[in-house]
Parts: structure tokens; C-alpha cells; sequence
């Protein structure tokens, strides 16, 4: 009896180990493509041997940032980290405080408010746009970062739900503790509740930085001039035989954002709440 | 009805035992708050008024015009005659309105609040200080305080536009009639064009059915997979987590247009995939040719996991460590097995704090723009009006009014695409757990 339960656990290891390899190797591959293409030396995709190039240097990445009179490469980097920090930071703190608030009071406009937002989420996200273009162009608004910034910081309370669905599962007992002890509903949230939430700021910081960082409808739509093109802009408008220039660019403005993700990936996961409760 | 009886009976009763203090708030607004010693608040909502009526005598009054005319004088260069913009009246137009609502609910604070205070001093209760009332704003009033700044935000940027796109899908705004020419309320002649006329019904129905089911068979797919992936790292079997995690956030972290580029770059012509084939002796396929249909439907699908996946995996780990592993501990106890425990304890405690989440999924994918925009972007078929057999509305959307200026057709298939996943959404929702019993899983 013993034997035989070991042995069906043996088998759920092995088949849940080689699941595992093959997500591993789907997620991977593609990427490992990208960066090796990116180190090609001829630059095009037709001297590729089957997915990998023949020989490697490091010419591409040299010219994208040196050959900038055509595609001005570190400068649209520059664009995109200004509007990505400006609107992660001011959309993060709009989306916590309405998630929050969300989640913890009864208020009279609360229900209609939510369905509000649930109802103008359900309108294509484009048809916003084409009128925030068509309003752009009648007040010569075109060609400004700051725009930019503007239109991704107040559309992110309007993601508040996984936010709130957060703030729900930290069991209110604590709120109501805290309450009997005197502190204002200012004092739960900064004392109590903020630090808390770490991990789904964290998420919400993520998620917010990456939009923008990666978002090439509104750029394209708002950025007419070269000089002033996020980096998803520019490299869609590279030509199509500059496939590793494109691979080196892509790498380049990949690779900071992978690294934030695994430094930060720990507090998303570890949620805290059940702790505090116990503790 | 009776609700509304009562309501008018109460005010009626309110109006008769009122004081001159709130007679004179109805008047001017803030006056009977400055005559119960209560300067600030009085001022600020007296100076509200004036300014608002300011607005109106100005410009307001002529902007609620425009608002119904859209224009009436033709610009001519020729002549020197500066014509009416149609597009910049409909907006004030819709400005004004904005400023008459502020202004009504306003009134009615004015009206409501002074009205209390008259209570307070009858009931020989002290009034309330300006400072007191303003340090209710960090306790009792607290989600006034922190609402104040996202509700303006998504008024200007989300409520506006989507006010504008709605009332253009009611003009005849596009193609040729861009100012200055002038624009024109047509009523519902949009979605008559695009139900019955053979050059928008027959690709509006198509793209439509495709559009619905892409929409459900990705969420599904997405939903599960990462689900499960989720509960696989979760296993207790399973050694090294942070290592296996890291290939689906990899994949997460990459954005997703170098991500749908590359997948293109690898689908196409000369890209590695046809290069084996031919190396191998075959002939090159055109994955996301002309014809290529249903390959490119596939492609889609797949491509759109590889981007999803991840992240419901990430938002599915996050709340399956926020479980409540006692209930486990007292189901194992009880001789549950995996599969019941999964079945009785995981999916309702999953599908109750990811239902927003699936439902954002769906119109996510309902409205998925970018995968083949990149995948097959450009591409006008025959037997389509500027779309081709991959498009969804969203895509075509696009064609139409950015590429096209087609905006006031773009407009009404915006409000189609609303409906639609509105109607989904909301019946599900209302049905879900989520709603119905907020406080089941705190």
C-alpha cells in the first residue's frame, strides 16, 4: 500500500517536472531568438542559419546608438522613460487610493461608481482615443510627452479592480481594531493598510510602468515628429530588412524591465495579509 | 414612484419649516451659511455662483446653442468669413452641460447644508467649525478626500471622449464632411448604413462572429492555462519555484509589440520557420498570407497565450498564497481528495476574486487590438470593406477612422462593440459571487 502511493507520487513528480521544462522552453525560446539575432553580424534575418545567425558582434548595437540621423534611438529611450515614470508614479497613487477606498466605505455613490466604471470599461478603449486624438488636433495638443502622461495617469483608476479585489482579502478586523483604539481612517490607511499592500503596489507599479513603456497606439496617434517617438514607435517604423537593429533595440529597453520584474516579482506573489491576522 | 412621492412630500415639508437663512442660500448660494457664522464656506460657494453665472453670460449660453445647431455659418476663405468649427461647438457644447450639472449639484449642497445647520442650532447642538468640517476629511469623509483627483481625471479622459464618440455616432461627421465643412445631426442613419448596406452589412457581420469567438476561446484558454499554471508551481513537489516562474515572467516582462514583432518576424517569408522548410526541401508558407486564413487565426491564439498566460499566472499565485490554508488542512483531515479539494475549495475561492479579472479578460480580447494589427496589419480583403478575415471590430474600427476617416461610422461600431460586451460582462457579473456576496471570502 505504502509502495504504491510512493510510486503514483513519483509519476505526479515527473509529469509535473516535464510540464515544467516545456512551459520553460516555450516561454524561453522566443526570446532566446531575439537576443541572439540582436548580436548577428550581417544584420539581416536572410543570412540566418535555420532560427540562429551564423556569426555574432556587437555591430547592431553599436550602430543604434550611434547612427541616429535616421532612427534616433537613445532618444526615444529618453522619451519613453519620461512618460513611462511620470505616468507610473501618478497612476499608481490614483489607482490605490481608489482601489482602497472602494474596497473599505460605504458611501451612498459607491455602488453607481463602480458600475460606471465597469460600464465605460466595456467601451472599446479605442473609440476613447480616436476622440482624444480628433480633441488633441482641434486644440493643437499634438506632440507633447506630457500629454502623454496625462491621458495613461487618469485612465488608471479606472484598473482599480484587481486593486481592490486585493484590499478585500486583508480582513477588515484590523481596520476595526484599529478604530476602537482611536485612529482616523486616514491613520488605518497610512499606518495600517499601506504597508500592508506593498505587494499589490508593487503589481500596480509594474503593471502601470509597463504600459506605457510598451503602449504604441497613443504615442503613434499623439508623437508626430521623429525626434519625440517613444521607442515602440520608432522601432515599428524601422524598416523591415533591419530585423537585428530592431532585435538590439528591442533587447535594450527589454532588459530593464525584466530586471525590475524579478527584482519585484517577490512582493506580488507573498501576499501578507493572512500573517498579520495571526500575528 | 412611491419613492419618489415620498421624496417630494419631504421636500415639500422642508421648504415650509425652513428658515430665512436657507431661503437665502436658495437665492444666493452661501448667504445663509455666512449668516450662521460660517464665513468661509459661505464665500467659497457665493464666490462658486458667481463665477458659474459669469460662465454662462459670457459664453456658456451660446455654447448650449452650438451644442444643437453644430454650426450654421460656412467658412469661405474667399470671402474672409471665419466659418463655425462644428467639432470644437459640439464640445463646449458638451462643456456647458458639464458645467450646468457641477452647477445643480452644487445648488443642492448649498441647499442641503444649510438646511442641516438650521437643525443643529434648532436642536441647540453647536455648529460645526470650517476646521472641523475640514478634519472630517481625513476620517469620516476620507474617500471624498482621495476620490476628489481620479474621478476628475477619468471625467476629462475617459468620460469625455467616450460622451464626444457617442454623440458623433449620431452626425455625419467623416469622410468629406471634416470642418469646415459643417457637421450635422443625422439620428440613427449610421447603424442603418451599417445593418443594411451591402458595403458595410456583409464585413460587419463577419468580422462580428469571428470577433465572438476569438473573444471567448482566448479567455478561456488564457484563463485555464494560467490557472494551471499557477497550481502547478504551487506544488508542493515542486522544487526551486523562483526558477520555473521565471520563464512565464520572462515572457511577461517583454512588452508585448516587440513580442507580437518578433513572432511576426518569425512567421513571415524569410523568417527562421519557412527558412527549415525550405532548407529541408519544402516550399515556403504563408502563414499570414492572403489566404491563410484559419493559420493566421491559429497563430493568433497561440501568440495571445504566450502574452496572457503569464499574467494570470502572476495575478492567480498572488491570491492563491491570500488562501485560507486551514480550509485545506480540514478538508485533508476529513479524507478529501486533491481533486475535490481543488473542485470545492480552489475554483470558488479562485472564481470569486478573479471574476472582475475574466471579465476584464474577455473584453480585453473582445477588444484585442494589438495582435493582429501586428500579425496581419493592412490588410484589405475582397469580400471585406477595408478589413480582412483576421480583424476584429477593433481593428477595423481603427481602419475606418484613423486610417479611413470614416469617423462617424468608426463612432457607431464603438457603440456596437460597447453593447455587446457590455451585455456579457454585466449579466455574468451580476450573477457572479463577487458581487452578489462581497463578504463571503474576508
Amino acid at each position: 500500500m505504502r509502495k504504491k502511493w510512493k510510486l503514483g507520487h513519483t509519476i505526479d513528480t515527473g509529469v509535473t517536472y516535464i510540464i515544467l521544462i516545456a512551459v520553460a522552453i516555450i516561454f524561453f525560446f522566443p526570446c532566446l531568438w531575439l537576443i541572439l539575432a540582436s548580436f548577428s553580424k550581417s544584420g539581416t534575418i536572410y543570412s540566418f542559419d535555420g532560427f540562429f545567425p551564423t556569426e555574432y558582434s556587437l555591430a547592431s548595437f553599436k550602430k543604434l546608438f550611434t547612427d541616429t540621423t535616421l532612427y534616433n534611438y537613445p532618444k526615444w529611450f529618453l522619451n519613453t522613460l519620461f512618460v513611462a515614470t511620470g505616468s507610473c508614479i501618478l497612476g499608481t497613487f490614483l489607482v490605490i487610493l481608489t482601489a482602497y477606498t472602494m474596497s473599505r466605505f460605504e458611501f451612498k455613490a459607491r455602488k453607481p461608481m463602480m458600475k460606471t466604471t465597469m460600464v465605460l470599461g466595456m467601451f472599446p478603449s479605442f473609440m476613447g482615443m480616436t476622440a482624444v486624438y480628433l480633441l488633441m488636433t482641434q486644440f493643437n495638443l499634438i506632440n507633447h510627452l506630457w500629454g502623454l502622461i496625462l491621458i495613461y495617469a487618469a485612465g488608471a483608476p479606472m484598473g482599480y479592480l484587481t486593486q481592490k479585489g486585493f484590499f478585500d482579502t486583508i480582513p477588515k478586523a484590523i481596520d476595526e481594531a484599529a478604530r476602537i483604539d482611536g485612529a482616523t481612517n486616514f491613520q488605518i490607511f497610512t499606518k495600517i493598510n499601506l504597508p500592508l499592500s506593498k505587494p499589490i503596489i508593487v503589481y500596480t507599479a509594474l503593471t502601470s510602468i509597463t504600459w506605457p513603456w510598451s503602449d504604441f497606439i497613443l504615442p503613434k496617434l499623439l508623437l508626430k515628429e521623429k525626434d519625440l517617438y517613444t521607442v515602440a514607435v520608432g522601432l515599428m517604423s524601422l524598416d523591415e530588412t533591419e530585423f537585428a537593429r530592431f532585435a538590439a533595440g528591442s533587447v535594450f529597453i527589454a532588459v530593464p524591465i525584466v530586471v525590475l520584474y524579478f527584482f519585484l516579482v517577490k512582493d506580488m506573489v507573498n501576499g501578507m495579509a493572512q500573517g498579520a491576522v495571526k500575528g | 414612484m412611491i419613492v419618489l412621492k415620498q421624496k417630494i412630500k419631504k421636500f415639500g415639508e422642508c421648504c415650509r419649516d425652513s428658515s430665512w437663512q436657507v431661503r437665502l442660500s436658495a437665492v444666493f448660494m452661501g448667504g445663509g451659511q455666512i449668516c450662521y457664522g460660517r464665513p468661509a464656506k459661505g464665500i467659497l460657494l457665493l464666490f462658486a455662483e458667481i463665477s458659474i453665472l459669469t460662465y454662462f453670460i459670457t459664453r456658456g449660453w451660446r455654447d448650449i446653442q452650438g451644442f444643437f445647431t453644430l454650426g450654421t455659418q460656412k467658412g469661405d476663405a474667399w470671402l474672409g468669413i471665419e466659418g463655425d468649427n462644428s467639432v470644437v461647438m459640439l464640445l463646449m457644447g458638451i462643456f456647458a452641460w458639464i458645467v450646468i450639472g457641477v452647477f445643480i449639484a452644487l445648488y443642492r449642497l448649498n441647499l442641503k447644508d444649510v438646511y442641516h445647520m438650521q437643525k443643529r442650532k434648532e436642536q441647540g447642538k453647536q455648529l460645526l467649525t470650517f476646521r472641523e468640517e475640514a478634519a472630517q476629511l481625513l476620517d469620516k469623509k476620507f474617500y471624498v478626500t482621495v476620490l476628489v483627483l481620479p474621478v476628475i481625471g477619468v471625467c476629462i479622459f475617459n468620460i469625455l471622449p467616450i460622451v464626444f464618440m457617442i454623440l458623433i455616432a449620431f452626425t455625419n461627421y467623416g469622410g468629406d464632411i471634416v470642418p469646415p465643412e459643417l457637421v450635422d445631426w443625422v439620428g440613427f442613419d449610421n447603424f442603418k448604413k451599417l445593418a443594411t448596406l451591402s458595403q458595410f452589412a456583409p464585413t460587419f457581420f463577419k468580422i462580428l462572429g469571428w470577433n465572438l469567438v476569438w473573444a471567448f476561446i482566448s479567455t478561456v484558454l488564457n484563463y485555464f492555462a494560467g490557472l494551471g499554471l499557477a497550481l502547478l508551481l504551487d506544488k508542493k513537489c515542486v522544487k526551486g519555484k523562483a526558477f520555473w516562474r521565471a520563464f512565464p515572467i520572462l515572457a511577461y516582462a517583454i512588452p508585448g509589440f516587440i513580442t507580437l514583432m518578433a513572432f511576426k518576424f518569425m512567421f513571415s517569408y524569410g523568417g527562421p520557420i519557412n527558412q527549415m522548410i525550405v532548407a529541408n526541401g519544402g516550399t515556403a508558407i504563408g502563414f499570414l498570407d492572403l489566404d491563410a486564413k484559419w493559420t493566421a487565426r491559429l497563430i493568433g491564439f497561440l501568440v495571445n497565450c504566450w502574452i496572457s498566460v503569464p499574467s494570470i499566472m502572476l495575478l492567480a499565485t498572488g491570491y492563491l498564497s491570500n488562501r485560507d490554508v486551514t480550509l485545506y488542512e480540514a478538508a485533508r483531515i476529513d479524507g478529501a481528495s486533491r481533486w475535490k479539494q481543488f473542485q470545492k475549495i480552489t475554483m470558488p475561492f479562485m472564481l470569486f476574486s478573479t471574476t472582475p479579472v475574466l471579465l476584464g479578460q474577455f473584453t480585453g480580447n473582445f477588444n484585442n487590438f494589438g495582435i493582429f494589427y501586428f500579425l496581419r496589419g493592412g490588410l484589405y480583403l475582397d469580400g471585406y470593406f477595408l478589413a480582412s478575415d483576421t480583424d476584429l471590430l477593433i481593428n477595423w474600427l481603427y481602419n475606418l477612422s484613423i486610417d479611413n476617416n470614416y469617423y462617424c461610422i468608426g463612432a457607431a461600431i464603438s457603440l456596437i462593440i460597447f453593447m455587446i460586451t457590455s451585455v456579457i460582462s454585466l449579466m455574468v457579473y451580476i450573477k457572479s459571487p463577487s458581487y452578489r456576496e462581497e463578504d463571503t471570502f474576508q
